[in-house]
């Protein structure tokens, strides 16, 4: 009798003994999630220095005196919130950067509520930025910060460098989107045909809800299922269900998008693509990216779907810059700032990276 | 049997004797409440006085009907009633005959699908969706109940009601597209499902399967999410992602007009009002931080 096609015996002994590990892990996992779970995150101290409207700006003290004569201000996107930059112990951006002596202020742009729906990417950038930068400016007796953006925050600190290039001495881009011609990601291809003005008009803001499941059908099979089967798996790591849980925190805080931001941002860049070609108009002054002329340090990651690399890779080519350097990781969207491989590529690189063109601070102490 | 008789046979005959027999029967109701009673209340009084009111309108309802069944009565009149409700049958025929007619070819399109249900589909080919039992359902609601819903209405609360038929319009609409959506978000799997099988079968003869369960897992969801890839790439996808997200915010737009109709009637305030004052406050402030800017002395 020859040997069977199917091994049906084998197959049977292989799922009991998955069955007799599930039932197993099941046990373990019972006791994990029942006992106190320590899932807090952004858990970096910091003091809220300046607040206009539901902007806050966040300061965060350094963990030594200050080796740099300039500060920092990230600026993040908003979508999704600024903790992720602080996610936990071990995997923080804002750590790092502590450690190494830089002097970092974080925006929290907050909770949109309908009353926000008619601000513009104008009232963001040379609004709101523009006045916390005046303030960082003031309060260290600078007539220069540094600045870097992360995705949609990254192109707010771009198009304010070629609005404001006297007053940016190095930018920092991370996964951010300029150049929207490209059917690299799916979001560019869907955004192409967005009726974006319908939906403003009758939603008032992005819902974050929206969005987030939008988000989560770029790939269903993965961040819906696949995901979860992961967690089933090791749910009896205790460790393993922290972060895990801390990620679902971060990933299902949405706010809402101002509806006029939301509208700019659809029309001009993603379906007229208008950043790259220098021919975007904020507050009535075009955007000509020739005018930013600081030194430009640029990330992205070769397998982050929501911004691939065609989005991010044109900006250095198209500034007014010499000192420009792009680096692309082997990491996605999220993972260039929380996975524990880029922990030790992304941050060092930016603080040595500033550290060459700054110089150490004359006066530590800051105002 | 005289003629006479003979018309009166049937239907005609049993509602003339009904008639009579109610007749009858409310005189002697009206006789028996009008009978003085046994403790008269006194004349003048308030409960003689409600008492005669009562009795004129028992007498005067009495009297009407007593006048309609008379001439209810009459061969012609009953005539008349018998001829409407024959033709009753009909006109209910012709109303519910586009609706039926509707029901049956959708009814036909569902067995096609079903009948190309067998038929094995190519895999992460997404160019020829069965979307045609949507097509029809929504061919249908556009063709045959639509235009019920879009009758002007008349009367002091026309605006209302045509807003409230809107609303519904919009929602009937929405809910087509969004049930298309979703079917076709669940298309992937049925393919992916159908491509492991093909694959396993040829493993299975090469005498190559997976060894754990874990390995048809990360099989299957290795082909889902190829499928899904495939998926939101194509134009069906976005063309229906489009339709849904427009249908959605009409449906919106209809239901808040329904809503702002109900408020305005409760002391609050509309999200139309609201969003008013907003619009005012958010050109105040930014004037006032534009001439703010302007007298601020410079930082640096």
């Amino acid at each position: 009798m020859g040997k069977p096609k199917i091994p049906v015996d084998l197959l049977l002994s292989k799922l009991a003994e998955d069955v007799e590990k599930a039932q197993t892990t099941a046990q373990k996992a019972a006791d994990v999630l029942l006992q106190p779970l320590d899932t807090a995150i952004a858990t970096t101290p910091y003091d809220v220095v300046y607040e206009e409207d539901r902007v806050k700006l966040k300061h965060y003290a350094p963990a030594a005196a200050s080796r740099f004569k300039t500060p920092l201000l990230v600026v993040y996107a908003l979508i999704n919130r600024e903790t992720m930059l602080d996610l936990q112990p071990g995997r923080s951006v804002v750590q790092t950067f502590l450690k190494e002596g830089l002097d970092v202020y974080m925006i929290d742009w907050g909770y949109p509520t309908r009353k926000d729906k008619y601000l513009t990417i104008d009232d963001h950038v040379n609004g709101y930025m523009d006045n916390i930068i005046d303030f960082i400016r003031d309060r260290h007796h600078l007539d220069k910060i540094n600045l870097m953006g992360i995705c949609m925050g990254g192109t707010f600190c771009v198009i304010y460098s070629a609005l404001h290039p006297e007053r940016i001495r190095n930018l920092i881009t991370t996964v951010t989107p300029t150049n929207f011609d490209t059917k690299q990601g799916l979001l560019h291809i869907w955004m192409k045909h967005m009726d974006v003005d319908r939906l403003v008009d009758s939603l008032g803001n992005m819902p974050g809800d929206i969005m987030n499941f939008g988000f989560l059908l770029l790939n269903p099979a993965r961040l819906m299922l696949d995901k979860y089967v992961g967690f089933l798996e090791h749910m009896d790591n205790k460790s393993f269900v922290e972060n895990f849980v801390r990620m679902e925190k971060w990933i299902f805080d949405s706010p809402d998008v101002p509806g006029e931001t939301f509208r700019q941002f659809i029309k001009d860049l993603y379906q007229k693509n208008l950043l790259i070609k220098s021919e975007l108009v904020v507050g009535g002054k075009r955007v000509d990216l020739k005018n930013l002329t600081m030194p430009l340090l640029n990330f992205y990651g070769s397998f982050d779907h929501l911004v691939p690399p065609g989005a991010c890779e044109l900006l250095t080519g198209k500034v007014g810059s010499t000192d420009t350097e792009d680096v692309c990781l082997d990491t996605g969207h999220i993972g260039i700032y929380v996975s524990s491989k880029c922990q030790r590529e992304f941050a060092p690189k930016i603080v040595n990276w500033l550290r060459e063109r700054d110089g150490e601070a004359q006066n530590p102490e800051a105002a | 049997m005289d003629e006479k008789t003979e018309e009166k046979s049937g239907p005609q005959s049993l509602l003339e004797a009904w008639m009579k027999t109610s007749t009858d029967f409310w005189k002697s109701m009206t006789r028996s409440a009008t009978a003085p009673p046994q403790t008269a209340a006194a004349p003048g009084s308030a409960d003689a006085m409600s008492r005669r009111g009562t009795l004129d309108t028992w007498r005067s309802s009495v009297k009407t009907w007593q006048s309609f069944s008379s001439l209810a009565i009459e061969p012609e009149s009953l005539e008349g009633m018998f001829k409407g409700v024959n033709a009753l049958p009909d006109i209910m025929v012709k109303m519910m005959q586009p609706a039926w007619n509707g029901f049956f070819s959708l009814q036909q399109e569902w067995l096609k699908a079903a009948g190309r249900a067998g038929r094995s589909a190519a895999a992460y080919n997404f160019e020829n969706l069965d979307q045609e039992a949507f097509k029809a359902f929504t061919d249908l609601y556009e063709k045959e109940f639509r235009q019920y819903l879009n009758v002007p209405a008349l009367g002091l609360t026309r605006v209302y009601q045509e807003r409230l038929n809107q609303a519904a319009d919009r929602f009937n609409i929405f809910q087509a597209a969004i049930s298309e959506f979703v079917s076709m978000l669940y298309l992937p799997v049925e393919k992916s499902m159908k491509v492991m099988q093909e694959e396993l079968t040829s493993m299975a003869d090469r005498g190559s399967l997976p060894q754990t369960s874990k390995d048809y897992y990360r099989m299957w969801v290795k082909t889902l999410e190829g499928h899904y890839m495939t998926l939101f790439k194509s134009s069906e996808y976005n063309e229906a992602l489009g339709k849904t997200l427009k249908t959605l915010s009409e449906f919106v737009v209809a239901r808040r007009e329904i809503l702002q109709d109900a408020l305005q009637a409760l002391p609050v305030p509309t999200q139309k009002d609201m969003d008013e004052l907003y619009k005012e406050i958010y050109l105040l402030k930014k004037r006032v931080k534009e001439l703010e800017k302007k007298n601020r002395p410079p930082i640096y």
